[in-house]
């Protein structure tokens, strides 16, 4: 393209040249013209005085001119001579003519055959029109006069030395004023040129720059370097997903309403349909193919500060060696191809939180008992890690909580061999404390295989903690009055007959305090409903408490069971065989609400509400993939939900202590038996 | 090329209305890094490196303070997505009616 545009620019200069050259040429030409075009318009005007004159006086037949111009210029010859003088002198006035062309003086000789009366010159002329014609005889007179020498005339020739002006006065104003128009346009002529011309020069300039600008093909070590730049790898990452979460809008924002298109028949509205407040729709599946596959899900929490994201962690691939075994991905609805972070890690990630008090800072718990911290302006690996010492955890981590305020707060961990750390967010290097949590009266080790734990709300010092054996307990983390720090040896919360995979508080919203309530979730293919016992008093006896209330529908390990964080009777459980159950307990305590089969029936591993309104839930499953679900309206919670949900408790809480009596004898006689 | 940069730009592409990609290096020579896509290929991508070059800089001229992060051109046929860094642009082109 570049010897295009170069064999353009030569064409250009050439057709400068030639035109520079028209131009020169046009000048002499105009040079040679302005010569020839005196005696032009001189021998126009000339003729124009012969016809006149011709009319006037008649043609006689062209006299020699060799005869009569010598003698013609010759004013005032003697009047002896002949006619002939006559007739010079009458040439006399057109003597003058004749000097600047022969051809006139020939016609001009004519008229001279003509008798004047009269001498004089001047007179010739009029004389000349009021004599009538006839013609003379001549008679030969043969007298030796004195005869004079002739005087030898000088003829000029064509060439023209004079200029237009000598020409007479009107014909010299039509000159002066043609060649005016002339030099006029001539001018205009050359500026038009030189306009052009730099015109030209400009572009010409103009090609050159684009020439300089011109895409130039990289060669191939300059490409292999920018490919391996890392901030050229950094540009390609970021800029990519801008370009994809702007891809993934979907919507064409320059839609024309106004147009109807053929394909109208198919309503684009669907009308309301009663079911659709109860079904609950999948709104996507995050699944990436490198780090998702052969891999589960094994926590999930949501972003406190931006509701679009999620964080899931994930365990080992068996498959993969050279992958790392844990990865935590950070998933942003508006980008669905791919996740917005991947962070790394040396062992399984078993649990996952989001620092509420710093929105680019994730936790991580290991199968090692190593808590990780990462962080979303940094890379894949962590930035602070707790060592592998004794210190800190020996024994994978499945429980994680942050509890405290802006300014004082912790991060509790738990591992399945009864240790609870409690850690500093900047200071990993060691727990702030530790707590071991055991069981004396336990029949075979004293220690308390925790699998799950959980805060009340509000509460930071006493938590309850699920174990493996299904019983769950209170512990405190410090010492208070009437409680010492550790598991409450005395209160047993029984009821589960397998591992309890899930614990969670009800939420401290609304009119209604209902924060003692708690749900388990189990491997015994139940939730149930307990109510914590109050610390108001602490009791120094054994004792076992039974649950609320039990629900029993589900067929499969029920692995999750989280409350709803704005309505106070629905809760959502996540069971083994793919099901995601929700259920309103001001509708039906039996039954559950609305029951969906997510994904392809593998195990959902873990649930979590958003935290916003509770619209959407994240579901994990052991397929690697993590499902949003929209709930739609049923998460919107009406007045009367909390003193509904105060009579089903009550409710509850009397059927089931017509049973209690018997379970707790059983329960005293137990525990009296060890 | 390094795997991950591969997987990235090959994802991008394979979006359903992803009618192609061109990287470009900027600076005083405007070189194109990568491409894919027909739109994309040869002389029609070098005019297009021209034109998107030409119109990132005359926008960067008209802001004083300010820097371009990202220009999205909405012709009625399709969309150019542009992402601008200091040394790379990525130009994106697809089809939103699809």
């Amino acid at each position: 393209m570049a010897e295009r545009r170069r064999a353009e620019i030569e064409a250009k200069k050439a057709k400068l040249e030639a035109l520079r050259k028209a131009r020169a040429d046009r000048q002499r030409a105009e040079n040679e013209r302005r010569q020839t075009e005196v005696p032009s318009a001189s021998v126009a005007a000339r003729r124009e005085v012969d016809d006149l004159v011709n009319s006037l006086v008649g043609s006689r037949g062209l006299d020699s001119g060799g005869d009569v111009t010598p003698s013609s210029s010759m004013p005032g010859t003697p009047p002896r001579q002949s006619a002939l003088f006559y007739g010079t002198s009458a040439l006399s006035p057109s003597g003058r003519v004749s000097r600047q062309s022969d051809v006139g003086s020939d016609r001009i000789s004519m008229g001279t055959t003509m008798i004047a009366t009269a001498n004089s010159g001047t007179e010739h002329v009029i004389e000349r029109t009021l004599t009538p014609r006839f013609v003379p005889d001549l008679i030969d007179v043969e007298q030796e006069l004195f005869e004079l020498p002739q005087r030898e005339r000088v003829i000029y020739n064509k060439e023209v030395q004079t200029t237009a002006v000598e020409v007479e006065t009107a014909e010299i104003s039509i000159e002066d004023i043609r060649q005016q128009l002339q030099r006029e346009r001539e001018r205009e002529l050359e500026a038009d040129r030189t306009v052009r011309e730099k015109e030209l020069e400009e572009e010409s300039i103009q090609l050159d720059k684009e020439i300089e600008q011109e895409i130039r093909e990289l060669s191939e070590e300059e490409r292999t370097s920018i490919l391996i730049a890392p901030e050229f790898l950094d540009f390609v990452e970021q800029s990519s997903k801008i370009v994809q979460r702007a891809l993934n809008d979907g919507y064409d924002y320059i839609r024309d309403y106004t147009v109807g298109t053929e394909t109208n028949g198919q309503v684009l509205f669907h009308l309301p349909d009663d079911s659709e407040g109860k079904r609950v729709k999948r709104i996507c599946a995050f699944y990436d193919e490198r780090y998702g596959k052969n891999r589960s899900i094994t926590d999930i929490d949501w972003s406190p500060k931006y509701p679009e994201l999620s964080v899931a962690s994930y365990n080992k691939n068996p498959a993969a060696l050279n992958e790392p075994d844990g990865i935590v991905a950070v998933w942003n609805l508006h980008l669905l191809e791919r996740p917005e972070f991947v962070f790394h890690s040396q062992s399984d990630v078993l649990s996952v939180t989001c620092s509420p008090f710093h929105s680019n800072l994730v936790f991580g718990g290991t199968y090692s008992g190593q808590i990780l911290l990462w962080d979303t302006r940094s890379k894949h690996l962590p930035v602070l890690k707790t060592p592998l010492s004794a210190a800190g955890h020996t024994h994978p981590v499945y429980a994680m909580r942050m509890v405290g305020t802006q300014n004082a707060h912790n991060l509790i961990t738990s591992s399945t061999d009864g240790t609870v750390c409690s850690w500093l967010v900047d200071m990993l290097a060691q727990p702030q404390e530790t707590l071991e949590l055991i069981h004396a009266g336990h029949n075979k080790t004293g220690e308390v295989a925790i699998t799950t734990l959980d805060f009340p709300d509000n509460e930071t010092t006493t938590f309850w903690v699920g174990t493996e054996e299904g019983n769950v307990y209170q512990a405190n983390r410090y010492d208070r009055a009437g409680a010492k720090a550790g598991l409450n040896q005395h209160d047993i919360y029984k009821g589960h007959a397998g591992p309890v995979m899930g614990l969670h508080f009800h939420p401290l919203v609304g009119p209604v305090d209902f924060s003692d309530l708690f749900l388990t979730a189990s491997v015994d293919w139940t939730v149930k409903l307990w109510r914590a016992k109050s610390l108001a008093k602490p009791s120094t006896t054994a004792q076992t408490i039974p649950p609320i209330y039990s629900f029993d529908e589900a067929d499969d390990y029920v692995y999750d069971a989280k409350w709803h964080p704005a309505h106070p009777a629905v809760f959502g459980t996540a069971n083994g065989s793919g099901k995601f159950e929700l259920w309103n307990l001001n509708n039906d305590t039996e039954v559950s609400a609305v029951t969906t089969n997510v994904g392809t029936g593998r195990a959902i591993n873990k649930l979590e509400w958003d935290r916003k309104d509770g619209r959407r839930v994240a579901l994990g499953c052991s397929d690697g993939k993590l499902y949003i679900y929209d709930i739609g309206d049923i998460a919107i919670p009406r007045e009367s939900e909390w003193t509904d949900l105060q009579k089903t408790i009550a409710g509850m809480v009397s059927n089931s202590s017509q049973t209690n009596g018997v379970v707790d004898g059983d329960a005293t006689r137990i525990i009296a038996g060890r | 090329m390094p795997a991950e940069l591969e997987q990235t730009l090959s994802m991008l592409s394979a979006h359903r209305s992803v009618l192609g990609y061109i990287l470009l290096s900027r600076g005083e020579q405007v070189s194109i890094i990568r491409h894919s896509g027909v739109v994309f290929e040869g002389d029609q991508g070098k005019k297009y490196a021209a034109v998107i070059r030409r119109i990132v800089e005359s926008v960067q001229t008209g802001l004083e303070e300010d820097s371009i992060r990202f220009m999205r051109i909405r012709t009625k046929r399709h969309e150019l997505m542009i992402s601008p860094d200091q040394r790379y642009l990525l130009a994106v082109l697809h089809d939103p009616a699809i």
